[in-house]
């Protein structure tokens, strides 16, 4: 804004100039109308309609009514049409707002067209490619003696003051770390420093720091949480649910473990934008490529229905991908013409097409909870030897029980239709008569007739319960008798049909009995937890149950005594019981029906003789049964030993297409179609395989040596990380907007470096490490007072820096939130060094709404890197003291001195904790070394004569206080309250 | 102010002045240069904003936007290319729903207020009231992050913050935007977020209850012990700095405890309403000793406004049970009654005292509710973001003014719509800003909250 409105105050003369200079016709006749006239509706602020008339290709292209210009034709310009109220609908400025242009500026108008409309190119926005980032980078030579840091010789700071070594371990374990070196780590690196005088000799002390701290897995953990912010990591999706990503920790993880390795730049880079191609090459790497594209998976996601808005989660992969490998911000590109830098819409839905063409795992949302297309960590040859043989097992058991089932149905059906005749009627009464008993009946049954007792309620809708007692004998039951309930109570659920004492199969049988044959099919053990109380049922409908426990049990309100069967009625007809009779004799039925709800109106039963043989395909179901509980009793082992896959929250490819340029980002209003293609300023290149999404080529791209800004940015977010700002001031934008560098030849030196120590982000570490602009001293140049030891004199000033800009002194710099939490809890002794993993979510049938968002916090002591972060909530922790945004990609941490983080210092519970840990690990020690102890682990230094005296004052001031408590919680509180004064102060919490 | 028995109390007062004489002047030219813009475009009309955020959606035809003809076409089967009923099976035929509630002329001015908000009603002459609001998206979050970011998708700097970063501090013991909810609103904490904005910027959110801001209440049992402790810190401090030629940012830290110090005090105070008359708990419908429901925030709001906050935002309840009357209308009577009566003692309050003339009072929500439904006898109202009604009270407002207007059924707006964006512009223009010039540098871009939109809306300022 500032810079195009700056050239354009050009005061507008009346006076008429020749017009030989088309520039100067322009800058005084026509500049001045367009800026003042049409600007504010169609310049960078807005561009109504689409159009903008601030450069010569804009006004080419036009709006939404079509090109605005023609050159040499003014009657073909929509321009001159629209200024000269020539057409009905299209007269500009707009009537309502600004009179006619005066017929002066008409002409001049038309003149400008007719002449060729001569547009000044200086006024395009865009510097284009003359920008220096995007410039090859030409490694500069270095001129330093022996012996010299390259970077010395650059900064001119060969020769600054070192700091002492408690400070530069301090410095150097929390850049590299993120926690405290220990007092121990403190006095052997001081000694091996102070061994000699010699240069030799520090740069050997140096060089095994460094060696010790780059080869500690803290080392990922804490540059890998760098890279997390560059990608806005987080646990959760950002859509309306903010929904878990249960397998994202894995991702992040991929990135430590990255940095631990010290994997390649160039191919770390790859392996975000295109693991999953990688690992079908290498199944060696399988399970640690399927997590890397992540780095594209944890896209945010929008909106309601996330399917809907992918469009904005390709803007944030396309915007994060910019920010984070080339420093240019390319999410400008989806609406219009980047407004500064070389990048076109033609260049976005190019990359766009890439990612349409990827499938990204789905976390679920309101409309749409079920997780899908998440990745295996197996090879596809793994899922066939691991993984096949389960669901092929799975499938084929699935089978036989659906045929188990299906040959039930059929023979169901078989005595279904047998039933066509009417029962003979043998008995019935109400259970409130004569107790529900029924004399014995004589009558003769053949093999396979049914004797059918069903009970049923006499007030509607209720459902009665009644005792059941059944009892059918040959003659006089001495040689044989069938006793319902000593039949089937010790193994009720066994089977229905169930079998008899004699070991026939398909005895007794418990019926739905609204229907005229339905087995009741459902079983609960141990019904509402009541123990020996079994169910069979239909529902909440009838059902026949017993009571196979020693005691008396209440159900439904009922008591139920013991070693009993019970039938409960439906809400709307009869259940029932029948014997199923395996002779042909006569025989002889006793029974009782009680009913057993307190205060019941009782109800009504039958028996009923259904003639017919069923008896032999209610044998076959009883065995079919047999076979279908074997059936799934293997099943449920084989679902026991389920070979579970592990999942990445990554991408695979979808269906390779070429994307629609959409007008004005609006996906509703398509385009051309934009063949994928690499941006312009890299070279443009066509994806080289239209059956593949192309996201290999993109990868090969990014990290093409020549790519003039990949390493750069790369170098530069690590010295950032040493030196607190870059080279480049805006990491993520070495764009026209962005600042230029400081040292431009600097930069160039490290790019190139970097890329010929085969991109090694240690090897930079150890290159800026050993620096002397890296050790120097800091604000506070007070001497080192070790041991006694006197402060050695620093190097002398002899040769005067090769630039004129010394470096120093060393920036301090605020401990970032992780570094404040870890080193609350290391102090303490609470930290848990072990890597995290997942988080304990919700399951993963949890649901969650925009009304119910996802929202957790979760504890833990492991380093703050494992936390769970949110998208829509931040970690109240993390947000107090400027964690990264999960949002957007963050280059740089903010520094904030807020009240509410001195607030934390005096009353938060965690710190509170953590002071009182942290105190009772100095009580441990004997009372004479607490002191020296505690300033030891805080400051890595001995404490002063004062700072003892006065400790001891504080102490016996804050015990004073406290007269009413025992000796020991006095100590302790008072000792707590000193650790808090270390814990807070800015000593502890500043770097230098 | 301290008084140790004990021989090194002068060592502990010397430490104490040692520190603030070391600081003063550094501390105020921090704060003041700290994280803001300059000022005011021009000559605000306001100092401070009241922000009153009905969650859920609440129907402008039942309550502020009088629709007659509504009543008469009941049941009249109309068509509309609608967001929220396209492609939704049982939506293909819609029709008219006649509002629950009778709409009288109030106040001079006469406009018309449904029985709905009863209270409000007797206020009508002190505010404007716009029929025509219109927003971009008819889902909550999103129309829920639109009203309070400008944007609808992306998380970006809350009107509070933007105006925090715009007018600096009134009062350091207190945080310039607090936001007083019961629970979370849709879109959670980004509706309060500073998002790029410096840290300070954000909205402090207060849950109306014992412990209103988080750390707020001293942990250590007795303030002498507080004092004997950050004594001790101040002067490890002073030494450290001492060693550091006054580093700028070691010295705001060391004044960040005087002030969070200076908090402990005064937010309880703040919060403390022991000391309103019966009179003003009354004009809340507050009993004494309550510290929840709307009537508290409402009154915690002004005490807020009274001590410099620069943006309060009362939200009425959280993302469920709400105004989102799917189910019933009737759901919005108990809603209503929840802060009708508040909200026109807050007004009544404010006037009383004089802070009426330069406090901004905003009351809104994130869209409207249509004026139909699937079937005449459905008993609620869907999403309705073509139009709905919002007001402003307070200074630079012309009051006791109707701005816009929406078609005979309330389903779009007909004359002088006003966007969202052009609601920000005018509550920026009323706090003194150019809304066009308010702005912050970010991955480099100019940022700003109407992001490439907005006019004032000049028919609502006096």
């Amino acid at each position: 804004m500032r810079g195009v409105v700056g050239i354009v105050a050009v005061v507008v003369l009346q006076l008429r100039l020749h017009a030989d200079d088309p520039n100067e016709f322009f800058e005084r006749h026509i500049r001045p109308v367009l800026h003042e006239q049409c600007r504010k509706c169609h310049g960078p602020e807005k561009q109504k309609a689409g159009l903008r008339v601030d450069s010569r290709e804009a006004l080419l292209r036009g709006g939404d009514s079509g090109p605005a210009l023609v050159p040499g034709d003014p009657e073909a310009s929509l321009l001159i049409k629209a200024v000269r109220h020539s057409l009905a609908d299209l007269k500009m400025p707009p009537p309502t707002e600004a009179p006619k242009l005066a017929a002066e500026v008409l002409a001049d108008l038309e003149a400008w067209v007719k002449a060729g409309a001569f547009f000044p190119v200086t006024t395009v926005a865009s510097p284009g490619s003359k920008h220096w980032a995007f410039q090859p980078v030409h490694k500069p030579a270095v001129h330093a003696l022996r012996g010299v840091n390259p970077v010395d010789a650059f900064l001119g700071t060969t020769n600054a003051p070192s700091a002492d070594p408690r400070r530069l371990i301090r410095r150097m374990t929390y850049d590299l770390t993120g926690l405290p070196p220990s007092p121990e780590e403190v006095d052997e690196f001081a000694q091996s420093f102070w061994k000699s005088d010699s240069a030799q000799i520090r740069d050997e002390a140096i060089n095994q720091l460094l060696d010790r701290l780059l080869a500690s897995p803290a080392y990922g953990e804490r540059w890998g949480r760098k890279w997390l912010d560059v990608v806005r990591y987080a646990d959760t999706a950002g859509e309306n649910t903010d929904r878990p990503l249960r397998d994202a920790w894995r991702y992040r993880n991929y990135v430590i473990a990255a940095y631990n390795h010290d994997t390649p730049y160039d191919q770390f880079v790859r392996e975000q934008i295109a693991g999953d191609l990688l690992a079908a090459a290498d199944p060696r790497q399988y399970a640690q490529l399927i997590p890397a594209t992540g780095y594209l998976a944890i896209a945010r996601r929008f909106g309601h229905d996330i399917d809907k808005d992918m469009h904005l989660t390709y803007e944030d992969v396309i915007d994060t991908l910019g920010k984070s490998v080339l420093g240019l911000s390319l999410g400008c590109a989806r609406c219009h013409n980047h407004k500064y830098d070389p990048v076109t819409t033609r260049d976005y839905y190019g990359l766009y097409g890439i990612f349409s063409s990827t499938k990204f795992a789905y976390p679920g949302c309101e409309p749409n909870q079920k997780v899908r297309d998440m990745v295996p960590l197996w090879t596809p040859d793994e899922m066939a030897s691991k993984r096949k043989p389960f669901d092929d097992q799975l499938v084929a058991l699935d089978s036989a029980i659906k045929k188990i089932k299906a040959s039930q149905t059929e023979r169901w059906n078989t005595m279904r239709q047998a039933l066509t005749n009417p029962p003979t009627f043998l008995a019935a009464a109400m259970t409130s008569d004569n107790g529900g008993q029924a004399a014995p009946l004589c009558f003769s049954v053949k093999v396979g007739d049914m004797v059918r007792l069903s009970i049923e309620s006499c007030e509607p809708s209720r459902q009665l319960i009644a005792r059941v007692e059944f009892l059918v004998e040959v003659g006089d039951g001495g040689q044989a008798w069938w006793n319902l309930s000593t039949d089937v109570l010790g193994d009720f659920l066994d089977a229905n049909p169930h079998g008899d004492r004699y070991g026939q199969p398909a005895t007794w049988c418990f019926l739905d009995a609204r229907k005229p044959l339905e087995v009741l099919t459902d079983t609960v053990r141990d019904f509402e937890g009541k123990k020996g109380l079994h169910l069979w049922r239909h529902g909440d409908g009838p059902a026949a149950f017993v009571n196979a426990s020693d005691v008396s049990l209440t159900a439904w309100s009922a008591i139920l005594p013991p070693h009993s069967l019970f039938l409960r009625t439906a809400p709307d007809g009869p259940v029932g019981v029948a014997w199923i009779s395996p002779i042909s004799r006569n025989v002889r039925l006793s029974c009782r029906v009680t009913d057993v709800n307190s205060g019941g109106t009782g109800g009504m039963w039958k028996l009923e003789h259904f003639a017919m043989n069923i008896g032999a395909p209610m044998t076959e179901i009883a065995g079919l049964n047999e076979e279908l509980q074997r059936s799934q009793q293997t099943r449920a082992e084989l679902v026991a030993r389920e070979p579970k896959v592990p999942l990445a929250y990554a991408v695979t490819e979808g269906n390779p297409a070429d994307a629609p340029l959409q007008k004005r980002g609006d996906p509703d209003q398509p385009g051309e179609i934009i063949p994928r293609k690499n941006l312009d300023l890299l070279g443009g290149q066509r994806t080289s395989d239209p059956k593949a999404s192309g996201r290999s080529d993109l990868a090969r791209w990014l990290t093409d040596p020549t790519n003039s800004l990949t390493a750069r940015v790369m170098v530069n977010r690590i010295w950032q990380g040493h030196f607190g700002c870059g080279i480049v001031a805006t990491p993520n934008d070495f764009g026209a907007r962005g600042a230029p560098p400081t040292y431009p030849q600097l930069l160039d030196w490290l790019a190139a470096t970097f890329v010929e120590k085969g991109w090694s982000i240690k090897a930079m570490h150890r290159l800026i490490m050993t620096s002397s602009a890296y050790r120097q001293a800091g604000r506070d140049s007070a001497p080192f007072s070790s041991n006694g030891r006197p402060s050695k004199p620093q190097a002398s000033p002899d040769s005067p820096p090769l630039v004129s800009r010394p470096f120093h002194p060393f920036p301090s710099r605020r401990l970032e939130a992780e570094e404040i939490r870890d080193t609350l809890l290391a102090l303490s002794g609470e930290l848990d060094r072990e890597s995290g993993e997942g988080h304990p979510f919700p399951p993963e049938t949890a649901t969650f709404t925009q009304h119910t968002p996802f929202k957790a916090i979760y504890e833990s002591r492991k380093r703050s890197v494992y936390l769970m972060t949110q998208r829509i909530q931040r970690h109240p922790f993390l947000a107090l003291f400027d964690g990264p945004d999960t949002n957007a990609s963050t280059a740089e941490r903010g520094l904030s001195t807020v009240p509410t983080q001195a607030l934390f210092f005096m009353n938060d519970p965690f710190f509170h904790a953590a002071a009182e840990a942290f105190s009772k690990q100095l009580l441990k020690s004997p009372a004479a070394g607490r002191v020296r102890l505690a300033h030891r682990l805080c400051f890595q230094r001995e404490p002063s004569e004062s700072e003892r005296a006065d400790a001891v004052q504080f102490l016996e001031a804050y015990r004073a206080e406290l007269n009413d408590l025992g000796p020991e919680q006095r100590d302790l509180a008072a000792w707590s309250a000193y650790a808090r004064t270390l814990l807070a102060s800015n000593e502890l919490l500043y770097l230098d | 102010m301290l008084n140790l028995p004990f021989p090194s109390r002068r060592h502990f007062l010397r430490s104490l002045s040692a520190a603030s004489m070391l600081l003063p002047g550094i501390v105020q030219e921090l704060l003041a240069a700290e994280g803001s813009a300059a000022g005011p475009h021009f000559p605000p009309k306001a100092k401070r904003v009241i922000f009153l955020f009905m969650t859920g959606g609440v129907s402008h035809i039942d309550s502020f936007d009088p629709k007659p003809k509504l009543f008469v076409d009941h049941g009249k089967e109309i068509k509309a290319e609608h967001p929220e009923i396209k492609n939704r099976p049982g939506y293909e035929h819609i029709y008219l729903k006649r509002p629950q509630w009778e709409f009288r002329p109030h106040g001079q001015c006469g406009t018309e207020i449904s029985t709905l908000f009863p209270s409000i009603a007797e206020c009508v002459d002190d505010i404007a009231l716009v029929r025509s609001m219109q927003t971009s998206h008819s889902n909550h979050f999103n129309a829920t992050l639109g009203m309070h970011t400008g944007s609808f998708t992306f998380a970006r700097p809350s009107l509070g913050s933007w105006l925090s970063y715009g007018l600096g501090s009134m009062n350091r013991n207190l945080p310039t935007f607090i936001v007083l909810a019961p629970q979370q609103p849709y879109a959670g904490g980004q509706v309060w977020a500073a998002d790029f904005l410096p840290a300070e910027h954000q909205g402090t959110w207060v849950i109306p209850g014992p412990e209103p801001v988080a750390n707020i209440k001293r942990r250590v049992s007795s303030a002498r012990l507080q004092e004997i402790e950050l004594a001790a810190l101040r002067q490890r401090n002073a030494d450290h700095l001492a060693a550091r030629a006054g580093d700028p940012q070691l010295a705001a830290r060391i004044s960040s405890f005087e002030t969070a110090a200076g908090m402990q005090l005064a937010v309880p105070e703040a919060f403390d309403l022991s000391r309103e008359s019966d009179a003003t708990l009354a004009l809340y419908g507050l009993q004494r000793g309550q510290t929840t429901g709307f009537g508290w925030q409402c009154l915690a709001a002004r005490r807020l406004a009274e001590r410099g906050v620069r943006f309060v935002e009362l939200i009425d309840v959280g993302s469920s049970n709400n105004w989102d009357a799917h189910g019933d209308m009737l759901t919005h009577a108990p809603l209503a009654k929840n802060v009708d009566q508040p909200i026109a003692g807050l007004l009544r309050d404010l006037k009383g005292r004089g802070l009426f003339e330069d406090t901004l009072v905003v009351w809104t929500t994130e869209f409207g509710r249509t004026p139909f439904n699937n079937s005449a006898e459905a008993k609620g109202r869907e999403h309705h973001n073509w139009a709905f009604s919002s007001w402003l009270a307070g200074a630079g407002v012309r009051t006791g003014t109707v701005y816009g207007e929406t078609d005979e059924y309330g389903l779009q707006v007909v004359k002088d719509p006003v966007h969202v964006h052009d609601f920000h512009a005018t509550i920026l223009h009323l706090m003194g800003f150019d809304h066009t010039r308010l702005t912050f540098r970010h991955s480099g871009r100019d940022y700003r909250l109407t992001d490439v939109r907005g006019e004032i809306v000049k028919g609502l300022l006096a």
